[in-house]
């Protein structure tokens, strides 16, 4: 395949996979409480998983080692055991979010409660990866996933004031309601940096053969597909901005959420909407199953892979099975998919410090590396936004659980 | 060589070029008189188990009456140590494979389009 | 004539040194083998800090930036000839001579 294909496929993979249940929940959510206020923190978050994904393809693609596999070599079974559980949950718990948006979708669009549709769900899902080849799930997921532009369709029909969005994108102090304000900030940031996302990538790219030729390709990938998929979940903040926010409705109940899009773009707004989040949901639970089985398959040293069939990677196909069903299970139960949403986001920013850690030493490592280590830019970035992330929303969480 | 850095926890290769897992243990052998030698490799069964934690392992061990089922390479059997180890077995005779041999045949193989 | 025995490398990492007055020396940080015709015979002993702060720092020091703001402490690794070990209980390591902190008895 051409590297420009490549490049092109790339950069679809970041606009059609970046938007998913988190993003859309905690852009809506900050754009009707805050306005266009919280801008800076998606672009911080863009920046930050810019950085990781590049660097995740810069590991498989020079040290031919997908990370969790290098992850135990290079730290052992006991410190590989701290990051693996601690990636292992959060996605977990996103992936259950990500069922959630799917069934909340087919909720809006049949009227039959959300939760009936988990289990259908799961199997569609389930049947994707029985069946489906590694390509297939990168690049139908994502293709499809292009229909979330229709946010930023809806945003530009809503004439915003775009240097009053382009101010926004310096961070600023809240008018209101501080506490919630940064809570709001750090979900935004959990939302961006998933470590599913990096961690997948970082598959993804051992899956495609990567080598040292395509370290200017992931580079462009990562950083303008990050960059696009970044602009997408602004004009769902934008919408949120212009559509709730002067009305003073708050995103705290699932069935607000469509109006972001009803208002710019009427009936078809509504479908569009349905549309968006089935496909980014279901894309996004695709990435994440496939992740649990790379993270467990490859850490252990099992057969693994995507493009193989179920019966040649059977403990690999266990994983994303199980996973799939349990997730599927945690929805059935009615539990509210948005707030899964909002905590799971918040969560994923709390273990920030541990998921990526392991990544940014290995970076750091000749051994792997060689001379293709970190520049300084990229350690200081990454760290700097981990461990403020993790500290604020150490802060946040309990004022957020305890204070509402 | 730094046995712990290059060899342990790597990725096991077969003689077929199939995965067979990781090392998760290497066995010195000491003997009296002479410098220690590294008598092989070990995969499986409980040998993790006694990294993560001594006590666990211990106990897992009695309830088992031995070390589960573990894979023993001789080191005269290890081909190549770099980006992973390959060796001179098929995974699918050794006690490596029976944990995959057994999900595929009582869970995954009987799953239609397996 | 006593047969030979069995010593997992797995379960020596990590294990607390004393020295031949019972005082701590370090932790065991890796086992050296060098080719010797066909096998590989052990040589050395890799010993590191032996509390957890100096590890702490030891894993900071990997990072440049963390070293950049001066967090960091390079560890203090010394290589100590095998032959110097008595592993009679392999959980707890001994050294057979008193060693000076320059590696040399």
């Amino acid at each position: 395949m051409s590297k420009l294909l490549e490049i092109a496929l790339g950069l679809v993979t970041g606009i059609g996979g970046f938007l998913e249940a988190g993003s859309l929940a905690t852009s809506a959510q900050a754009g009707a409480e805050f306005g266009y206020q919280l801008i800076w923190a998606i672009a911080l978050g863009a920046i930050c998983i810019a950085f990781l994904v590049e660097m995740g393809g810069r590991l498989a693609a020079v040290s031919h080692h997908p990370l969790p596999d290098a992850m135990r070599e290079r730290f052992g079974i006991r410190f590989f055991l701290v990051p693996l559980v601690a990636v292992a949950l959060v996605s977990f718990l996103v992936l259950a979010s990500e069922i959630g948006g799917v069934c909340l979708a087919l909720q809006f669009t049949t009227g039959v409660a959300f939760r009936w549709w988990a289990l259908p769900v799961s199997a569609a899902l389930w049947l994707f990866l029985w069946k489906g080849t590694f390509g297939l799930v990168e690049q139908g997921a994502s293709l499809l996933g292009l229909v979330t532009l229709s946010f930023v369709v809806g945003a530009l029909k809503l004439h915003p004031a775009l240097h009053q969005v382009g101010a926004a994108l310096l961070p600023s102090l809240p008018t209101h309601d501080p506490a919630k304000y940064w809570f709001m900030a750090v979900s935004i940031l959990g939302a961006s940096v998933s470590p599913y996302l990096f961690y997948f990538y970082s598959a993804g790219a051992v899956e495609d053969d990567w080598d040292e030729g395509y370290l200017g390709i992931n580079r462009v990938v990562a950083g303008l597909g990050m960059t696009f998929g970044g602009a997408v979940a602004v004009a769902v903040l934008v919408c949120a901005a212009l559509v709730l926010h002067p009305r003073g409705i708050q995103v705290d109940r699932y069935e607000q959420v469509p109006f972001l899009l009803t208002e710019p773009l009427g009936r078809w707004g509504f479908r569009l909407f349905a549309a968006s989040l089935a496909v980014a949901c279901f894309g996004a639970a695709l990435e994440i199953a496939l992740l649990l089985a790379y993270l467990v398959a490859q850490g252990f040293g099992w057969r693994w892979g995507e493009n193989l069939r179920p019966r040649h990677a059977a403990r690999f196909a266990l994983v994303y099975t199980a996973a799939l069903l349990l997730a599927g299970l945690v929805i059935v139960t009615g539990l509210d998919p948005l707030k899964l949403t909002i905590f799971s986001m918040a969560l994923t920013a709390l273990s920030l410090p541990v998921t990526v850690m392991p990544l940014l030493v290995l970076m750091n490592d000749p051994d792997y590396l060689g001379d293709r280590t970190n520049g300084w830019l990229s350690n200081a970035a990454v760290l700097c936004v981990s461990v403020v992330a993790a500290v604020v929303a150490l802060v946040t969480i309990p004022l957020q659980i305890f204070g509402s | 060589m730094e046995l712990g850095r290059e060899v342990l926890d790597q990725q096991v290769i077969d003689a077929r070029g199939v995965p067979m897992g990781k090392v998760d243990g290497v066995i010195l052998e000491l003997r009296p008189g002479e410098p220690a030698r590294v008598a092989g490799l070990i995969m499986g069964g409980t040998t993790l188990l006694w990294r993560i934690h001594a006590g666990l392992a211990r106990w897992v061990e009695r309830r088992l009456g031995g070390e589960g089922h573990v894979t023993r390479i001789p080191w005269h059997r290890v081909l190549k140590i770099g980006v992973d180890v390959k060796v001179d077995v098929e995974a699918q005779a050794s006690p490596a494979s029976h944990w995959e041999r057994w999900v595929r045949d009582r869970i995954i193989g009987r799953i239609p389009g397996a | 004539m006593s047969t030979a025995r069995e010593v997992r490398l797995e379960r020596l990492l990590g294990k607390l040194v004393v020295d031949a007055y019972g005082l701590p020396f370090g932790r065991i940080e890796d086992v050296i083998a060098e080719p010797h015709g066909d096998e590989y015979l052990v040589t050395h002993i890799l010993i590191g800090p032996n509390s957890r702060l100096a590890q702490l720092l030891a894993s900071a020091h990997e990072l440049p930036t963390l070293r950049a703001l001066g967090l960091g402490r390079r560890p203090r690794i010394r290589l100590v000839p095998w032959s110097w070990f008595d592993l009679t209980d392999p959980d707890r390591p001994q050294l057979r001579r008193s060693v000076a902190d320059d590696g040399k008895a």
